[in-house]
């Protein structure tokens, strides 16, 4: 059963006055529930810009993009924002956690942003970042944290709302091959405990490796898989 | 906290911007503390004249009294209308009149046959009022008790080369009785008398001399249209009324507030302006984390909320210095003139908590823009923003 499908999409962005970059054209995907997927492919192939429709970042200019079996390019703003809180949790290549808030913080920050109270949202943050083997870095604040534990809080602030998907940009990609290795590893293991559906863009050939399947795209159309 | 960790995280710039607003909260505080006992002051005698009508001698309102003939009481009280034509001598407590700010400190001598149709009513801190026939004695108001050097009841002052024994220490009004000195008449002519250049001591004797009346109507008798009556009787006379006391007064007091509110308007604009640049500053290095926060799912409004709260925090937390500074600035100024007679300031509950609810508003307002702007950004782009 598919928990994403992705129908021929066409997306182009505007650079300068007449100038165009066309990220996708007529890419089609689906990805399964509980499924594990790699999307590769050489820099400017749509692999980002796949995975900004598939979480509801931004629309394409043709095509339909459904998750969990709700059509969602047609929505309008304010329900794109309800759906990227509680259907969809992403993981950046730069961590991109928040330097002022501690990791417990940070990860409880997204489950306020689905209507959890503050008490709640700190009370299941802990819950999930004890499950990433961060119990004693709880309080600690990103730049006291090293890659991998920055990318572990990163990842269970994708899980805190026990999302649909997790949508993960280039994951490993500022991280050192044990780092690296370990949060693959950390991810896999989540894919197989909880069935939840991992959907990673990458360049990191051992995530293809990790994942139950590959998807290759070149010129912003899907080339294998 | 997380809004005051957010503002803190340039520590130099949140710092300057907080001082701006703290500047500006010190200047309306400190210029507001001026207004409110102008205010004060002219509330105050517009309470004293609501009920009654002063008449001096024409061109009236000089500081330096002009002689007026006793019998004038006679003539006023002849008029329809007049229930006491009370005779009084206001002199100016320092023969030099001294520094002081509004109404200088005042020696004013009156007879006593109008005291109970007063209606501005004094108390005493400690001993009593004037009687009839208390010669050399004087009752004081509460700004002048350092001025005099008075501890009590009972004490000696010295007042333009008289002394007087102190019979009450009259309790703080907040207008002009504070910065007055109470005789009988006869004491405050015998004063002007003094004072007056020989020519004129050869024309009058001192107990003819007064400066002023104060003019008691008849119960329902209006006050302004007996003091036009009077002008129109007696060409050579000013009355006033209440109402034209609170046109002259009241009018120069607005014109005073306006600008001092003004000057301090202008400070807290500043203020303002660097709030804007300072969050708008913050916006821009964080639209990474804007993007994060949108792909976390908060909402637009939440945003929003988040920049209006850190632009509120920077409005609270300057107001709460520009307060503190404000109220020593006062209390220091007003300590340090204390020796006049006159306080300067007064830092009233609706002066402190209006200019910390301004500095919130003024805040908050400064941010509606960058918070605006933060919320429209574009999650993708503002994830692309390195």
């Amino acid at each position: 059963m598919s928990i994403i499908s992705v129908k021929e999409v066409y997306k182009r962005y505007q650079l300068g006055r007449e100038n165009f970059v066309h990220a996708l054209r007529g890419a089609t995907m689906q990805v399964e529930k509980g499924e594990m997927l790699a999307i590769m492919g050489p820099s400017g192939s749509g692999k980002s810009t796949v995975m900004h429709l598939m979480g509801c970042l931004d629309r394409p200019d043709r095509g339909e993009v459904w998750l969990a079996d709700r059509r969602v390019d047609t929505l309008p703003h304010g329900e794109l924002t309800g759906i990227r809180g509680k259907e969809v949790g992403f993981i950046f290549q730069g961590f991109n956690l928040i330097p002022t808030l501690t990791a417990v913080e940070n990860v409880a920050l997204a489950a306020e942003y689905a209507g959890a109270s503050r008490g709640k949202a700190r009370e299941r943050a802990e819950d999930v970042l004890k499950e990433v083997s961060l119990a004693d870095r709880m309080g600690h604040k990103p730049g006291e944290l090293s890659g991998g534990q920055q990318q572990r809080v990163a990842i269970a602030r994708a899980l805190i709302n026990e999302p649909s998907v997790v949508l993960g940009d280039e994951p490993t990609g500022d991280l050192d091959t044990e780092s690296s290795r370990e949060i693959i590893g950390l991810m896999k293991s989540i894919n197989e405990r909880q069935g939840t559906t991992f959907v990673l863009v990458t360049h990191n050939p051992e995530i293809g490796d990790a994942c139950h399947r590959t998807v290759l795209m070149l010129d912003g159309a899907v080339s294998e898989g | 906290m997380r809004a005051i960790r957010n503002i803190f995280r340039r520590k130099l710039r949140a710092t300057l911007t907080i001082g701006g607003i703290a500047i500006g909260v010190l200047a309306l505080v400190v210029m507001g503390a001026i207004a409110e006992k102008m205010t004060l002051l002219v509330n105050g005698g517009t309470e004293y004249f609501s009920d009654k009508v002063t008449v001096s001698e024409s061109p009236a309102h000089s500081m330096a009294a002009l002689p007026m003939s006793i019998d004038r009481v006679a003539e006023m009280e002849a008029v329809d209308g007049v229930n006491v034509a009370s005779a009084g001598c206001t002199l100016l407590l320092d023969e030099d009149g001294g520094a002081s700010f509004g109404m200088p400190a005042m020696l004013i001598g009156y007879d006593l046959r109008a005291r109970d149709l007063e209606s501005f009513e004094v108390t005493f801190a400690d001993g009593r009022d004037l009687e009839p026939g208390d010669q050399g004695k004087a009752v004081i108001g509460s700004d002048l008790v350092k001025k005099l050097g008075v501890e009590k009841a009972g004490d000696t002052i010295e007042v333009r080369g008289r002394t007087f024994e102190v019979v009450g220490i009259m309790e703080a009004t907040l207008t002009a009785p504070d910065t007055t000195v109470l005789v009988n008449l006869p004491d405050a002519q015998e004063i002007f008398y003094d004072g007056l250049p020989e020519f004129v001591q050869s024309m009058v004797t001192q107990d003819e001399v007064i400066t002023d009346l104060t003019i008691y109507p008849d119960e329902g008798v209006d006050p302004d249209q007996l003091a036009d009556r009077l002008e129109a009787q007696f060409d050579d006379i000013d009355a006033i009324g209440p109402e034209k006391f609170e046109e002259q007064i009241g009018s120069i007091a607005d014109i005073f507030n306006y600008i001092v509110y003004g000057v301090a308007m202008v400070s807290l604009v500043v203020g303002g302006l660097s709030v804007i640049n300072t969050m708008t500053m913050s916006v821009y290095e964080r639209t990474r984390e804007i993007g994060i926060r949108k792909a976390l799912g908060a909402s637009d409004w939440r945003i929003i909320r988040q920049f209006l709260t850190e632009s509120a925090w920077i409005g609270l937390i300057g107001g709460i210095i520009g307060l503190a500074l404000g109220s020593l600035m006062t209390a220091g100024g007003n300590n340090a003139i204390e020796q006049s007679g006159t306080a300067i300031f007064l830092l009233t509950p609706r002066l402190a908590i209006g200019s910390l609810a301004f500095a919130v508003v003024l805040g908050v307002l400064s941010g509606l823009y960058p918070a605006w702007h933060a919320a429209r950004m574009n999650p993708v782009e503002a994830l692309r923003y390195e």
